[in-house]
């Protein structure tokens, strides 16, 4: 080992010194730096995160497949327009008949969300008659209780907010894809301007101000429905949705994210 | 940024067969051929290390003549590990974060730690107290440049007394012991990073990090035969026949262990069959036939195996040069079986949409930040940094004579503890 | 030991402030997120000026459909008034009333190559009194 024990010792005093100075300091500053913080950290107009639980609803059998939303969203949040940027977009199924005599229940599934969605879907993909059954499914951040992005960011630029939503920091993401690999419902993709990760972000800067997200403004029929659940107001849409539809699923359940995105109306097939 | 400047990115249509979420139809997938070289690099430095400690801690004594190199094998290639890694990244200069605000939930915050763990505590510092003594000697002997270096790498201690020798021999092996949990770590790791993620049934498994480990030793096993019988080729000596039967009975056993946990693999997967096995299955047949059943399954696996095991059955039948051969190609051939295992797994998971309804399809640039041009090169970098770990710290004479690497430190130091 | 104080204190420096305010992030992410200008301005935006139209519009059976559903983003305009709307096309009809075998039933929806084709909507349909006319 290392011979001259009056060198080591002599360097172990001197980093001892140097530990006791910087961990005075240290405390000190770091008082301040957390005082500073108590004062200024609020949200513009007194909005304070821990008194708020947003929450999403779809009702797939409203939803008629016109994609101002997905439209809507790319223009709200500047998302780079291409057709693999979505912070939300809307897949169409068509579950066509049995061939006679199968013993089949359901023929095929075809999913298909061209460009998000956002153009419309092309007519005529499955003649009319070989439908069984057809929908719209509106797809956006599953708002997961244990959120699988979260849980894997090596540094802490995504994470769930007190207000229940699971937001990027754009200037402390560093970029590696663990999130966008970890997200089981492909709500995540990396910006190819920023190179960080991006997703719905809940339109936070329009529910901070007392909007409703894009999404949920331009939908004309009210598929789309969003509340809070901590203050209800009288006839509170994401109440009479949770009234009404008391069987709304969330999707891949199995995994155990437990979305906090309710679908009313679900089928199986989707996922 | 406005919609104004957004709108001008340029976009190719990426082909999806089926339905695959929109997102996850880029171009490229997101970790691509980078994200293939990192593990296989980590893996080898794991393997290298296992190799070297079964010198040191298991006493295998045919294995002398390859223990430095090994190390400095290991070395090299953890030089150049993080640099994948770092040229990926969206933000490399916000690296520090992962350091500094390490989310403890993240497998990937462990990367800083255990890397810098594995450099300083381990592969360094076992370096340090090995070649300690031959420090002192050839700073003396030494003159010029190279005597500054080996001066400087004394780092002032220039006692090489018994006692002090004997210190050094075990605090070598204590690293040692320390060592092989540290190498599984760094690559059981690796594979968790892959393992923990449920989203996507091709490596959401719990036995993936074992599959990483073994999938390492092997091909570090198979990189030391490699750059031993490269290393005795060059200097136009003689590898010793000894030494090289001893790997390949190491190789051979570690191979089958791999082997048989990734056949497990596959048949847990078939035989529960949960509601991923219809996409896996046709990914296995189609878009990874020659990777997988191919290049990994068997010219990776089935060839090295029956190659080596028939070395194991029949050595005294084969003749020294054929068993040269054998051992020759054998770790070829598993260098780029555990290649593909890597592609297999990285590109293979990005391969179908995780709505389980589609292929996304994957073409591998020439040149640019995700061609394959950038990933040789980082696959060759360690060898030109071991050719200088070679030149500096293994002299010729001393590495192929068939007496023990260092006068000094084996006999005494392994029967010392 | 030099190795660990050099960390913390590399750490210290390098630590964002307001880290670990709320959880593990930067808490003044939260602000910065919040702080984007919004574009779509939101049903209230167009109230303050446009009342009558707003209540006329929710007799009708487009009462669900918000302004900026049709006539686009709306903050320009809630800013500046001088700002123009989008102008409206025949698209924007059949953006949502093309017959489509995915859409439910309940929406009312036309084919419209063979619906009164080379007519403009709105000569036979008010956007903002739609049942008022067949």
């Amino acid at each position: 080992m290392k011979k001259p024990l009056g060198r080591r010792s002599l360097l172990r005093t001197l980093s001892g010194a140097l530990a006791g100075a910087l961990t005075l300091s240290v405390s000190r500053k770091a008082k301040a730096a957390l005082q500073k913080i108590l004062v200024a950290s609020h949200t513009p107009k007194g909005y304070d995160p821990t008194k708020h639980k947003w929450l999403m609803a779809i009702d797939v059998g409203r939803c008629i497949g016109c994609g101002l939303c997905v439209e809507a969203c790319k223009t709200e949040n500047a998302v780079p327009i291409g057709p693999s940027y979505f912070r939300t977009w809307i897949e169409r199924y068509i579950i066509t008949r049995p061939e006679a005599g199968s013993g089949e229940m359901r023929g095929e599934t075809i999913v298909d969300s061209p460009n998000g969605g956002m153009q419309g879907f092309p007519a005529g993909l499955v003649p009319k008659e070989q439908i069984l059954k057809s929908f719209y499914v509106p797809k956006l951040c599953n708002l997961c209780e244990h959120s699988p992005c979260a849980q894997v960011c090596p540094v802490g630029a995504t994470f769930d907010t007190p207000d229940g939503a699971v937001l990027v920091d754009p200037k402390y993401c560093i970029g590696c894809g663990f999130c966008i690999q970890a997200c089981p419902y492909g709500c995540r993709f990396m910006n190819p301007l920023t190179k960080t990760a991006e997703k719905c972000s809940l339109c936070y800067h329009r529910i901070t101000r007392g909007l409703k997200p894009a999404c949920v403004e331009v939908c004309p029929t009210e598929a789309r429905v969003f509340g809070d659940l901590k203050n209800p107001v009288p006839n509170d849409p994401i109440h009479r949705f949770i009234e009404k539809n008391k069987a709304a699923q969330s999707l891949k359940p199995h995994l155990g994210t437990a979305p906090r995105v309710l679908y009313a109306e679900l089928d199986k097939e989707v996922r | 940024m406005n919609n104004s400047f957004t709108n001008n990115i340029v976009e190719i249509l990426p082909r999806v067969e089926g339905f695959a979420y929109p997102n996850e139809a880029t171009v490229h997938p997101l970790w691509s051929v980078l994200i293939v070289v990192y593990p296989y690099v980590t893996g080898l430095v794991a393997g290298a290390f296992i190799m070297a400690s079964l010198v040191r801690v298991f006493n295998v004594r045919a294995l002398e003549p390859v223990y430095r190199l090994s190390l400095l094998t290991s070395l090299a290639f953890l030089l150049c590990a993080p640099m994948p890694l770092l040229l990926h990244l969206g933000h490399p200069e916000r690296c520090f974060e992962i350091m500094m605000t390490p989310h403890l939930s993240s497998p990937m915050a462990m990367f800083g730690f255990v890397y810098a763990w594995y450099l300083l505590a381990v592969l360094l510092l076992e370096l340090w107290f090995d070649y300690r003594a031959d420090f002192v000697e050839w700073s003396q002997s030494q003159t010029g440049l190279r005597g500054v270096i080996y001066r400087a790498f004394t780092l002032g201690v220039h006692d090489v007394s018994e006692p002090v020798l004997r210190l050094d021999a075990r605090m070598g092996r204590i690293i040692s012991i320390v060592g092989i949990p540290s190498a599984f770590l760094l690559h059981g790791y690796v594979g968790f990073i892959f393992g923990s993620i449920k989203a996507n049934p091709w490596w959401g498994n719990v036995l993936m990090p074992i599959i990483f480990i073994f999938s390492a030793i092997v091909s570090g096993m198979a990189l030391c035969v490699f750059v031993y019988m490269f290393l005795s080729w060059a200097r136009r000596a003689p590898a010793s026949i000894d030494c090289l039967d001893t790997m390949g009975k190491f190789l051979f056993f570690a191979l089958v262990i791999d082997a048989a946990i990734e056949s497990l693999d596959w048949i847990h997967r078939l035989y529960s069959a949960d509601e991923s096995i219809h996409i896996l299955k046709s990914l296995a047949a189609g878009r990874l036939f020659y990777t997988l059943l191919v290049g990994q399954a068997f010219f990776g696996t089935l060839v090295p195996l029956l190659l080596l095991g028939a070395v194991q059955l029949f050595r005294t039948r084969i003749t020294v040069s054929a068993r040269h051969w054998i051992y020759f190609v054998g770790s070829v051939l598993i260098l780029a079986g555990v290649l593909s295992m890597r592609w297999n797994v990285v590109i293979g998971g990005q391969l179908f949409s995780k709505s389980l309804r589609g292929f996304m399809d994957y073409k591998l640039e020439f040149a640019g930040h995700e061609g394959w041009l950038l990933s040789v090169a980082l696959l060759g970098l360690p060898f030109v940094i071991l050719g200088v770990f070679i030149k500096l710290f293994l002299p010729a004479t001393r590495s192929h004579s068939n007496e023990p690497a260092t006068p000094i430190r084996p006999a005494t130091g392994a029967s010392a503890v | 030991m030099v190795i660990v104080t050099l960390y913390l204190t590399a750490r210290y420096f390098l630590t964002p402030q307001s880290f670990g305010l709320y959880g593990w992030y930067r808490a003044v992410a939260l602000d910065e997120i919040a702080a984007r200008p919004t574009t779509y301005a939101g049903q209230k935006a167009c109230d303050e000026c446009h009342s009558e139209v707003v209540q006329r519009l929710a007799k009708y059976e487009h009462k669900t459909v918000s302004c900026e559903s049709c006539h686009g983003t709306g903050q320009a305009h809630a800013d500046n008034p001088d700002a123009p709307v989008t102008k409206l096309t025949y698209s924007h009809c059949v953006r949502c009333h093309e017959a489509d075998p995915a859409r439910p039933t309940w929406l009312k929806q036309v084919k419209s190559k063979e619906h009164y084709t080379g007519q403009r909507c709105t000569e036979c349909h008010i956007p903002h009194q739609p049942n008022e006319v067949p």
